[in-house]
């Protein structure tokens, strides 16, 4: 059974206004326990609407959500509670730190969970240590923070609440090479520790292609396709028709297939391309393109 | 959750309202204001209050959204209402108790009050519904312009002004964020005393500071990037022009005053 499902969910903004939108329409995705799915798309394609949705921000116009085969809004009073297991980090999550130290930032969501003290302090230090922070920084303002120690404390936040559902809007959003690298490789590493269901949303293709196991895209509100990364990759002109530009590496290795380079389909990160261009090269190169 | 609040909300359309030039509409929502207090009876509070459906129909605003507007000041209305009725002393007392008298008249009163004061707030959300704020903005620093002689800068107000309208939008996008980002973190803001309520708020306000505080950095050094130094020598992109139409709508308002004035004293006063 699919740890997270929606059923034909439909989401219209201001309704009855001359700003009336359809943010997404007629969207069923089904996402099973321990999968890391990418979703990408343009802005304004209902991806940030659509993560929303599954942990109860936003409630569909029609269409349901459910959670380990349960409808969310079956009881809206409890709908807390689906927040604490579908656990969700906005886009620049630094925005949203307000306490005096890191420490009671990350722990202000197990706080709310009523968990025991001592729960709480070993989660947030196993947040804490996921993302990469130093044990010292956790005492310090997040306000001195910098941007990027800042996205840790936002992030480990979320994880604190250990959510069966880990679902991260843009996370590398505004870092540099080095900070995005990092975050995404503790993400990975997380996800494979815990086998938690981790949806990653993201407009660069480089950054789903290195993590995710899935591809959802997004375009215009609707689902235009979900399947296995190397499928979705593989579809390139459909992804180039729709505006999203498929891996930089991807694209040169198509056009040394067209010249004749045996170097085979489906190449979509550096390290796979290193892969195969290793054995290509001790043979001396292999063809003269 | 925050969809509520529509200060500052421009209702976009291409009606008569919406064309008017922004000062004549601002002028007149001013004289419209004053004029709600001339009547002192039912015919001319109907006629006032006939002006303003007209008003209404002619904005082709949706009914819905001009009663929205009235709503934050139902309490307001209530409790007035509510002294109206306890205060006035005279006409025939319907229930005494102790030093609570309710006499007919005093529910007459608080009919008429409550009505001036819904068609003060309705009238004046139809300039803001139909005037874009930055046009309103614009209009204003037209209208104080004689202010000068004071030595008032109106071109800073003005500025200040359009800053903030333009940003309540913003800052209404923003709440909404961070709300929603602290309700992602388990943030129950529904339940609760008062005091809990109040410590709720605290992990949404503080985040929107630091923001705005970073935002009008911000906006400072674009401004300073672009040569912003006052209003000396500004030129404007959209010049205001008056045209008949304005003129039309000056003299119908001119008659409804007139005519409200003619009434008190045709009528006998209902207060």
């Amino acid at each position: 059974m699919p740890v997270i499902e929606t059923k034909n969910i439909t989401y219209t903004y201001s309704p009855g206004t001359p700003f009336q939108m359809d943010a997404m329409t007629d969207v069923s995705i089904a996402v099973e326990k321990g999968d890391f799915v990418g979703i990408i798309g343009h802005t304004g394609s209902g991806k940030s609407t659509l993560v929303q949705h599954l942990n109860g921000l936003l409630r569909p116009s029609s269409g349901q959500v459910l959670l380990n085969g349960k409808d969310i809004w079956a009881e809206p009073k409890k709908i807390r509670a689906v927040r604490f297991r579908v656990g969700l980090v906005f886009q620049y999550p630094e925005h949203q730190l307000f306490e005096e130290t890191a420490y009671k930032d990350i722990a202000f969501g197990p706080k709310n969970m009523e968990l025991p003290e001592e729960e709480i302090d070993a989660r947030v230090r196993r947040a804490a240590e996921f993302v990469g922070l130093k044990p010292e920084l956790l005492e310090k303002s997040p306000f001195e923070l910098s941007g990027g120690e800042k996205r840790r404390v936002a992030i480990a936040g979320v994880m604190a609440m250990q959510p069966e559902v880990l679902i991260l809007d843009e996370p590398t959003a505004g870092l540099d090479p080095k900070g995005r690298d990092m975050i995404l490789e503790q993400i990975r590493a997380y996800q494979q520790e815990n086998q938690t269901t981790v949806l990653l949303v993201s407009h660069s293709m480089e950054d789903i292609a290195r993590v995710a196991k899935r591809v959802l895209v997004m375009n215009k509100g609707k689902v235009a396709m979900y399947d296995e990364t190397p499928a979705v990759f593989s579809r390139a002109e459909e992804l180039t028709a729709i505006g999203l530009a498929i891996p930089a590496v991807t694209k040169v290795f198509m056009l040394l297939r067209d010249k004749g380079c045996p170097v085979g389909e489906n190449v979509y990160t550096v390290a796979q391309a290193a892969e195969r261009l290793l054995p290509l090269l001790k043979k001396g190169g292999g063809t003269d393109a | 959750m925050l969809n509520g609040i529509t200060i500052g909300q421009y209702f976009p359309g291409d009606s008569l309202l919406h064309r008017m030039d922004p000062r004549v509409k601002l002028v007149l929502t001013f004289v419209y204001i004053f004029a709600v207090f001339i009547p002192q009876n039912w015919v001319g509070l109907a006629l006032a209050v006939c002006f303003l459906v007209f008003s209404v129909a002619v904005s082709r605003l949706p009914v819905k959204l001009v009663l929205k507007s009235v709503k934050p000041i139902i309490p307001l209305i209530i409790i007035t209402s509510a002294l109206n009725i306890f205060y006035v002393d005279e006409g025939v007392h319907l229930f005494d108790w102790g030093f609570i008298h309710i006499t007919t008249q005093g529910l007459v009163t608080a009919a008429f009050i409550a009505i001036r004061i819904l068609s003060l707030i309705a009238g004046s959300s139809l300039l803001t519904y139909t005037t874009s704020p930055t046009t309103l903005t614009d209009a204003l620093e037209r209208l104080m312009k004689p202010l000068k002689v004071f030595h008032l800068n109106v071109h800073e107000l003005a500025m200040m002004m359009t800053i903030a309208l333009r940003f309540i939008p913003t800052l209404v996008e923003e709440t909404d964020k961070i709300m929603s980002a602290q309700k992602a973190r388990g943030a129950d803001m529904e339940s609760g005393g008062l005091m809990q309520r109040v410590r709720a708020l605290i992990p949404i306000l503080i985040p929107l500071f630091v923001s705005s505080f970073r935002r009008a950095y911000e906006l400072a050094t674009a401004m300073e990037c672009r040569c912003y130094r006052g209003g000396e020598g500004r030129t404007r992109m959209k010049q205001l022009h008056m045209n008949a139409m304005d003129g039309v709508c000056i003299a119908v308002m001119a008659v409804l005053v007139a005519g409200l004035f003619v009434l008190n004293f045709v009528l006998p006063a209902a207060l």
